[in-house]
C-alpha cells in the first residue's frame, strides 16, 4: 500500500509480538500486520483484547502504602536501636507508668491512707505545724485521739443502753391497760338482786394503777435525766421528761 | 538519582541520617516489589528488611557509574526474592495442586485478609493472586515492567539477561497471566 511488503502474520508471530505492540515498539508495518491478523483471527483477537486490558489494569494498580513500622524496623535492623528511641525511655520511661490506671488507684489508696493516719494522729490540716509531724507529737496525739475515740464509743454505748432501757419501760407501761372499759361489760347478764348495774366495778383500781405507773415514770425520768445530763444527752433527757407524763401535766 | 549517589557517599562516610533518608526514599518501592512477588504482606515486610540489611552491608560495592542506585537496589531485591522463592519452594507444593484446580485457587484468593482486600480492591487482589501463579522468571519481569514501570534497559540490568530475553519474558508473562485470570473467571476491564 505504502510500498511496504504485505505481511500476513501467523498466530505465533502475533503472540510473540503482542507486548511490543502494546508497548508501542513495533514499526508501523508490523503494527498494521498484527492488527490485520488479530481482526481476522478468532484465537488472537480475544487474546489481544485480554492482554491489552490486563496491561491497562496492571498499570492502574496503585502502589501499596508503606507499613507504618517498616521504616523504623529497617533502621533498627541496620543502625541498631536508635539513640533517641532508647534514651527517651531511659530518662522518662518511669513517667509512662503514671498514666496507667493501676498507678492511679495505688496513688489514691496511698493518699487516703496517709490522710486517715495524719487525721488520726491529730495533725491539723487548717493550721499545719511542722512540730505536729515529730514522732513524739504524733505518738502523743495518736494516744489522745485513741482515748477520745474510746471515750466517745463508751458514751455512745451508754446512750444506747439508756435509750433501750427507756423503750423497754415505756413498752411495759403501755402493755398495762389504763382503762378496762373495753374489757368490763357495761351490763351484767344476771344482775344480783338489790344492786344497780350502772357503776364500773374496776375503775377505781385502774385509776390507782395508772397513778402508780405515772409516778414510777416520773421517778424514772428524773433518774434518766440525771444520768443523761451526766452522759451529755440533754435532748434525750428532755424528751423523756416530756414523754414520761404520757401527755399529762408534770407535777 | 544524583541525590541517591550523594546520600550513598554520605552513608559511606558514616552519616546515619543519610542512610535514614535513603531508607525513607526507597522503602515503599521495595516493599511493593516484595509484596507483588510474594503476595504476602508479612513476608514482604520481612524481605524488605532483609533487602535493606543487605544493601547496608554491601553499600561500598555500589558504583554509580554502573547505573542508578534504585536499579542496583532493585537488583539486590530481585536476587533476594529469587533466593527466597527457592528456599520456600517446598512450601508451595500445594500450589501446583491448586494449579490443577482453579476453583480451589479462586476460593483461596477470596480468603485473603479483609484489609488486604480493601487495600487492593477485588480486581487488584485477583490479579495479585494470578501473579503468584506465574513462574518467578515471568512474574518478576511483569512486576518490573508493568507495576514498577521500569524501562527495558533497566530490567535488563536488574535481571542480568539480554534484552531479547527480557522482552520475551514480559510478553510470555502477560499472556500467561491473562490466561490464568481467564481460568479464574476474572475478566480484566
Amino acid at each position: 500500500m505504502n510500498g511496504e511488503p504485505n505481511m500476513n502474520w501467523t498466530c505465533e508471530q502475533t503472540e510473540s509480538q503482542l507486548s511490543d505492540y502494546l508497548d508501542g515498539l513495533l514499526q508501523p508495518a508490523e503494527r498494521a500486520a498484527l492488527e490485520a491478523h488479530a481482526e481476522s483471527c478468532a484465537r488472537c483477537a480475544p487474546l489481544l483484547a485480554s492482554v491489552s486490558a490486563l496491561v491497562g489494569n496492571l498499570h492502574g494498580m496503585e502502589m501499596l502504602d508503606t507499613p507504618p513500622r517498616l521504616v523504623y524496623a529497617i533502621l533498627d535492623k541496620t543502625l541498631g536501636p536508635r539513640e533517641t528511641a532508647v534514651a527517651a525511655p531511659g530518662f522518662f520511661g518511669w513517667l509512662r507508668g503514671i498514666g496507667m490506671p493501676r498507678f492511679a488507684y495505688g496513688a489514691i489508696s496511698l493518699s487516703a491512707t496517709f490522710l486517715v493516719i495524719a487525721s488520726a494522729s491529730g495533725f491539723s490540716w487548717r493550721h499545719p505545724k511542722l512540730a505536729d509531724l515529730q514522732p513524739a507529737a504524733i505518738a502523743r496525739n495518736a494516744d489522745r485521739q485513741a482515748h477520745l475515740a474510746f471515750a466517745r464509743s463508751a458514751k455512745f454505748v451508754s446512750d444506747l443502753r439508756v435509750v433501750y432501757e427507756i423503750q423497754t419501760r415505756l413498752r411495759q407501761d403501755n402493755e398495762i391497760p389504763t382503762s378496762n372499759e373495753d374489757t368490763v361489760p357495761t351490763t351484767t347478764p344476771n344482775p344480783a338482786p338489790g344492786r344497780t348495774d350502772s357503776g364500773k366495778p374496776g375503775a377505781p383500781n385502774q385509776q390507782n394503777r395508772a397513778t402508780a405507773v405515772d409516778r414510777n415514770l416520773q421517778v424514772l425520768a428524773t433518774t434518766i435525766t440525771s444520768r443523761a445530763s451526766l452522759a451529755g444527752v440533754p435532748r434525750i433527757a428532755s424528751a423523756l421528761c416530756l414523754g414520761s407524763g404520757n401527755g399529762r401535766k408534770n407535777p | 538519582m544524583e541525590q541517591d549517589a550523594q546520600l550513598v557517599q554520605q552513608c559511606l562516610q558514616g552519616d546515619g541520617s543519610a542512610w535514614e533518608e535513603l531508607v525513607r526514599r526507597h522503602t515503599r518501592r521495595i516493599f511493593n516489589i516484595c509484596y507483588r512477588f510474594t503476595g504476602n504482606r508479612t513476608e514482604a515486610e520481612d524481605l524488605s528488611q532483609d533487602v535493606f540489611l543487605r544493601v547496608y552491608r554491601t553499600l561500598a560495592s555500589y558504583r554509580s557509574a554502573h547505573g542508578g542506585f534504585a536499579t542496583w537496589m532493585t537488583s539486590v531485591t530481585r536476587n533476594l526474592l529469587i533466593d527466597h522463592y527457592r528456599r520456600t519452594r517446598r512450601d508451595r507444593i500445594t500450589d501446583s495442586l491448586d494449579d490443577a484446580m482453579p476453583v480451589v485457587e479462586n476460593k483461596q484468593s477470596s480468603a485473603r485478609r479483609p484489609d488486604e482486600l480493601a487495600l487492593l480492591g477485588e480486581l487488584s487482589s485477583q490479579i495479585q493472586a494470578g501473579l503468584t501463579k506465574l513462574s518467578p522468571e515471568l512474574r518478576e519481569a511483569v512486576i518490573l515492567r508493568d507495576l514498577q514501570q521500569l524501562e527495558y534497559g533497566e530490567i535488563q540490568q536488574v535481571l542480568s539477561v539480554p534484552e531479547g530475553t527480557v522482552k520475551s519474558r514480559i510478553n510470555r508473562g502477560r499472556i500467561e497471566l491473562a490466561r490464568i485470570l481467564q481460568q479464574m473467571g476474572v475478566r480484566p476491564s
